[in-house]
């Protein structure tokens, strides 16, 4: 194989990546010299601190934000010089979310959250309906499609959450300390929930996470530590 | 369509409150505007719909019909003025009569020509033919002034016939009677028999061929100061007292119609600032804003097209009946100039929410501390 197509193949491939925040007149380095490569179907668990720049690696990651320099490519695609426009279209395509805080919209069920994503782009209409249905059952939460995001408890809400992550088919799924708002067996529940449906279906994530027991779901753990990548190590 | 139509059916009341408050001003303002046109359409329908093209008063009237005096002098230079195909004299004044057992004011015009100042608005019976005949106003018909009534003018007891009935043809908003000039002549010889031989209050003209009223009013009116030639519209809008009138209305409307953008606009707004999370979070799964501005003017079409709906519905229920003595008219040329206007002060109110929608950044939705801001 020639180093093109492994590159081509791979999930996400960061080079040499460097975040810079302006703020007022002082500058905050996010991220600097971060190489980051994940394979199709590898689970990493990103792990550090808290102001280490996780979020920053993953909204850079997934097209939210732009790096100051560097190289993203997603599935194949380079992103780092991609417009606001193009970068819009390209996360409503390739990439899957679950946020730290704020997951679902409130007036919308948790089928019609998942549905939502389908809204977003080309719709697909009925296919996207089954695909809906298939993926709530799968998460176990078939019996509360038609519930509004208040009427579900933390855990369920996190698996709407994956669930609308797994919608648009993504290439890449990125995971922002996805069990932090829960106690550690619902969050062993939620870590075994993302493994599998990743696994089961081959899509890359990577999982942000504080905590450590976690990375034991993932094949692979990266650190952070302000705003630099370290020592990767295998499960 | 499907963010939008969700988001509605799960905050019903609220957006069907804000559909009532806008369904409210509009019915107001088709309501007052009904009730505006209504008022001066009683006060110069007289002059509006009857059949003189052109009416010249002297200046010193001050355009009011009876205040107006035509001298045989002023009557002789108006005859002067090439360009007249015919001229009869108007006579107006307010009587006191008696019509079914009571009293009450009302306005008798008499006409020599049915051309020149008969009431053009005919509804029922005909014109007068013989002495002592009389149109009235359909409006008053039930207060004695039907077709085969007499009213009798006080004091002499003059009795005069109603033989038709006119539409929209009061003047000063009380009853009004046209007939043949002479029989005007005798009902003031009948109240006043000492008075001589009342002269005419204005003259009815009309043009040759080929000739407008505007030319012929202007060629008049340079022949002497004291002549105001007008035509009919411009007799009726100039009548002391109803460009007044319409001004404040018109201020009136313009406070309503500011308050229909002002409430969607401000509604529109904090509904925007309340769903920030939503919105935010719907741009970082890849949402374009585009598509999220859409979704918010579809909500605010909805809410204004059906608020219009409502307010005209309840316009036309009561433009069927009468407010005191005023009867209203349903008017669609109203109706089609509000709901065109408010729409679009709607739907520009709106955008103050769709920059907000605009300016969202997506980033907010990975720290989900700084939305909204
Ligand atoms: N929008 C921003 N503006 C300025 N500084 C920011 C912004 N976002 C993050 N930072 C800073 O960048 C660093 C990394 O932040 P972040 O990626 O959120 O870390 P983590 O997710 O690991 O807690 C922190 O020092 C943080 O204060
Ligand atoms: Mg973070």
């Amino acid at each position: 194989m020639s180093t093109t197509n492994v590159a081509v193949d791979l999930a996400l491939r960061m080079e040499a990546v460097r975040k810079v925040y302006r703020v007022g007149d002082s500058e905050i380095v996010a991220l600097d010299h971060a190489d980051l490569t994940v394979a199709p179907g590898e689970i990493v668990a990103l792990v550090g601190p808290s102001g280490s720049g996780k979020t920053t690696l993953c909204s850079i990651a997934g097209g939210i934000l732009s790096a100051t320099s560097g190289r993203v490519v997603v599935g194949g695609t380079d992103i780092s010089d991609f417009s606001s426009k193009e970068l819009t279209a390209f996360r409503q395509s390739t990439v899957g979310f679950v946020f730290q805080s704020v997951n679902l919209v409130p007036f919308l069920t948790a089928r019609e959250n998942l549905l939502v994503v389908d809204e977003l782009g080309r719709r697909t209409g009925s296919a996207a309906r089954k695909r809906a249905d298939a993926i709530l059952g799968e998460l176990g939460i078939a019996d509360r499609a038609n519930n509004l995001p208040s009427q579900l408890s933390g855990g369920q809400r996190q698996r709407v959450a994956i669930g609308r992550a797994l919608m648009n088919e993504p290439r890449l799924v990125l995971f922002d300390e996805p069990t932090s708002a829960l106690d550690t067996k619902l969050g062993e529940q939620v870590m075994t929930v993302i493994r599998n449906e990743m696994k089961n279906r081959g899509i890359a994530a990577i999982v942000v996470t504080h905590d450590e027991r976690n990375t034991r779901y993932c094949d692979r753990t990266v650190h952070i530590v302000d705003g630099r990548l370290e020592g990767t190590s295998s499960h | 369509m499907f963010l939008a139509l969700k988001e509605m059916k799960r905050s019903k009341v609220r957006f069907l409150l804000l559909m009532v408050a806008v369904a409210l001003l509009v019915f107001l303002i088709l309501f007052q505007q009904g009730i505006s046109s209504a008022l001066i359409r009683d006060f110069t329908g007289a002059i509006e719909n009857q059949t003189a093209p052109v009416l010249v008063y002297s200046v010193d009237g001050q355009r009011v019909l009876q205040a107006s005096v035509m001298t045989p002098e002023l009557e002789a230079e108006v005859a002067s003025v090439p360009g007249i195909a015919a001229s009869g004299r108007l006579g107006v004044g307010t009587f006191t009569v008696t019509a079914d057992g009571e009293r009450v004011d009302a306005t008798i015009i008499g006409y020599e020509q049915p051309e020149l100042g008969a009431p053009s608005r005919l509804v029922a019976g005909r014109l007068p033919s013989a002495r002592y005949e009389v149109v009235a106003t359909e409006e008053d018909r039930s207060k004695g002034f039907d077709i085969g009534d007499t009213v009798t003018v006080e004091p002499g007891g003059r009795a005069l016939t109603v033989v038709g009935l006119a539409r929209q043809s009061q003047l000063n908003v009380v009853p009004t009677l046209f007939t043949a000039y002479n029989t005007y002549v005798d009902a003031v010889a009948a109240r006043n028999p000492d008075a001589r031989t009342p002269l005419p209050n204005v003259l009815a003209l009309t043009p040759e061929a080929g000739l407008t009223p505007e030319v012929l009013a202007e060629r008049i009116n340079a022949v002497d100061l004291n002549l105001d030639a007008l035509t009919r519209q411009q007799a009726a809008d100039k009548t002391p007292g109803v460009s007044q009138v319409k001004q404040s209305f018109a201020v009136i409307f313009l406070l309503y119609g500011l308050v229909v953008p002002l409430v969607t606009g401000l509604f529109f707004l904090i509904v925007t600032f309340q769903k920030a999370n939503s919105l935010t979070l719907l741009r970082a799964i890849g949402a374009p804003s585009s598509r999220l501005v859409r979704s918010l003017l579809v909500q605010v079409a909805i809410v204004l097209v059906g608020g219009l709906g409502i307010g005209i519905l309840c316009d036309v229920a009561i433009s069927q009946g009468q407010v005191g003595s005023l009867t209203l008219e349903f008017n669609p040329g109203a109706v089609v100039f509000w709901a065109v206007l408010l729409f679009v002060l709607g739907i520009i109110s709106s955008l103050v929410a769709a920059r907000r929608v605009l300016a969202i950044d997506p980033i907010a939705a990975t720290t989900g501390a700084g939305v909204g801001r």
